[in-house]
Parts: C-alpha cells; sequence; structure tokens
C-alpha cells in the first residue's frame, strides 16, 4: 500500500513537472513578430504559384491545340484521297442518272416513251 | 475571432486587401504557434508563409467563416507536420555525414557566448525536443497543441475532426511515452540550470 502511495506520489510529481517544463517551453518561444519581409514574401509566392499554374494551364492548351492540328492534317492525308475516289465526286450529274435509270435515259433520248 | 465574419467573406470572394488584413491579424499567433511547434526559430516565417499561402489557396473551399479558425490552425498543423518530416530525413542523412565529434564540437561552439537566461531557454529547448522526439510526428504536434498551446479538447476536436474520446486517448498515450522518457533523463528540473 504504502510502494502504491509513493509511486502514485512520485508520477504525480513527475506529472507536475512535466507541466512545468511545458510552460518554460511555452515561455521560452513568446509570440514573434514578423519581419518586414514576411508580406511581399507571401505574395510572391501567391504570385509564382499563380503563375506556375497559369503554365500548365498554358501547356495544357497549347497540347490540345497541337493535338487538334495534326488530327486535322492526318484527317485530311487519309480522307480526302479516299473521297475523291467515290463516284459521287468524280462523275457528272448526267452520268450519275445515266448509271441509276440507264434504260429510261436511253428512251427518251430516242421518243420511244409512249 | 481576431476579425470579424465579413472581412473572411471578402477574403474569400477574391480581395486581396482583406486577405492582407487577415493575414496581419492572425500571422503573430500563428508564427508563435510555429516556433512551438517546430522549435526552429529560423524556419518559423518560412514555414508560416506555407501555412498562409494554402490558406489562400483553400479559402473558397471554407464553409462558413465561423470555422475559420479550427481551419487556420488545421492548415498550421499539417505544414508543421510536412516540415517536421522533411527536417528529420534531412537531419538523419546530414548527421549520418558527421562523426561524433564533429556534432560534440558544433554543439559546444554554439553555446559558448550564451547569456544565463538564453542558456536555460536552449536547455528548455533541447530537453522538450529530446521528449517530443519520443512520440511521432502526429503525437508530438498534438501533444503541442494541448499542453504547449493550450487549446481545450473541443478546440482540437474541431482542428482534427475527430471525436473527443479518440483524442483523449491518443493524447494520454503519448504523454505517457513522454513521462517516461522524462523519467529516463532524470525528471528532474535542476538538470535546466546552466553551468
Amino acid at each position: 500500500m504504502n510502494r502504491m502511495d509513493s509511486s502514485d506520489k512520485f508520477d504525480a510529481g513527475l506529472n507536475r513537472k512535466l507541466d512545468q517544463v511545458f510552460a518554460e517551453y511555452r515561455a521560452a518561444f513568446p509570440d514573434p513578430d514578423a519581419s518586414a519581409a514576411f508580406m511581399p514574401g507571401l505574395w510572391q509566392r501567391i504570385e509564382s504559384r499563380r503563375s506556375a499554374n497559369m503554365n500548365v494551364f498554358r501547356r495544357l492548351a497549347q497540347v490540345c491545340v497541337g493535338a487538334t492540328l495534326a488530327l486535322t492534317v492526318i484527317m485530311g492525308a487519309f480522307l480526302i484521297p479516299h473521297f475523291e475516289k467515290l463516284p459521287v465526286y468524280s462523275a457528272s450529274y448526267v452520268d450519275v442518272l445515266e448509271a441509276d435509270h440507264p434504260n429510261t435515259y436511253v428512251d427518251i433520248l430516242a421518243g420511244d416513251i409512249k | 475571432m481576431l476579425v470579424d465574419f465579413e472581412l473572411i467573406e471578402r477574403a474569400r470572394s477574391g480581395d486581396g486587401s482583406a486577405f492582407n488584413q487577415v493575414v496581419q491579424a492572425y500571422r503573430k499567433r500563428i508564427l508563435g504557434t510555429i516556433a512551438r511547434l517546430i522549435s526552429r526559430s529560423e524556419d518559423v516565417e518560412d514555414v508560416g508563409q506555407e501555412v498562409f499561402l494554402r490558406l489562400y489557396d483553400s479559402l473558397d473551399q471554407l464553409r462558413t467563416a465561423e470555422v475559420f479558425e479550427p481551419w487556420l490552425y488545421r492548415l498550421t498543423v499539417n505544414a508543421a507536420y510536412d516540415y517536421l518530416r522533411r527536417q528529420r530525413r534531412r537531419q538523419e542523412s546530414r548527421m549520418s555525414d558527421l562523426t561524433e565529434q564533429q556534432v560534440m564540437l558544433a554543439d559546444a561552439a554554439a553555446g559558448g557566448k550564451k547569456s544565463v537566461e538564453e542558456q536555460r531557454r536552449t536547455k528548455v529547448r533541447e530537453l522538450v525536443e529530446s521528449l517530443l522526439s519520443k512520440v511521432s510526428e502526429e503525437d508530438r504536434i498534438l501533444l503541442t497543441m494541448k499542453e504547449v498551446e493550450g487549446l481545450s479538447l473541443k478546440e482540437l476536436e474541431k482542428i482534427y475532426g475527430v471525436n473527443e474520446n479518440a483524442l483523449k486517448v491518443r493524447l494520454f498515450r503519448a504523454r505517457q511515452r513522454v513521462l517516461k522518457a522524462f523519467e529516463a533523463e532524470g525528471g528532474d528540473l535542476t538538470q535546466l540550470d546552466p553551468e
């Protein structure tokens, strides 16, 4: 019992001393005044962060524009020759009509339609 | 609150001069907290600027002006935590480069020309630094906020977003570890007296 009492007392004493150390530590570091360079330094960091973000967006926009241009050129290079080969683009209106209704066309010209 | 809600609302909506006023109102208190959290006065302003930079970036995420202070403290805690982690890594690599003798010589040179008061302050700082090094960075910050900054459990609950009981358990364990370390170092305040 006595041993427990003395151990409790020791713990309480130790706790009290630790509180005292923390209190002294608090007093050893009073709230400091900021230097004159604090606010300009802060705004400089804000501005540099902002411009870094802008650069990222600018980069992203450049990449998007570049990719769009490249895609347009590639599509042009492959699709234009492909479309040019289709008869609808290489023949005249009369040729297409003739291909669709060969007999009627000839009959009309010959005046054989009754 | 050191500023009124209207000023915070203005800063939130992008008013630079309102933001300046908010920083000027809180910077002394925040720099003090940082100084005691990191116990390195030469880096306090740098970490302080980081806190206010994060505040500037995240002001639009603030739900209401009422939660401004816990929010600012949370940013402070996070910035101090990041700093301490970086510092521990840097220190490990730096110390491994120095021999024990070099470290002792550097310590002796640093302590050479100090007044009695300064010597005691340095000893208190070293003791607390050594005691807090026995717990993780998270617990170190939590313990400092409670024991040194004097924040209540209710305030810590708002800052950490964790319920009071969980905080109590964590604080108790951290304090027990620190007490053990204090006991191992003699548990005596006379060690703080200058030679």
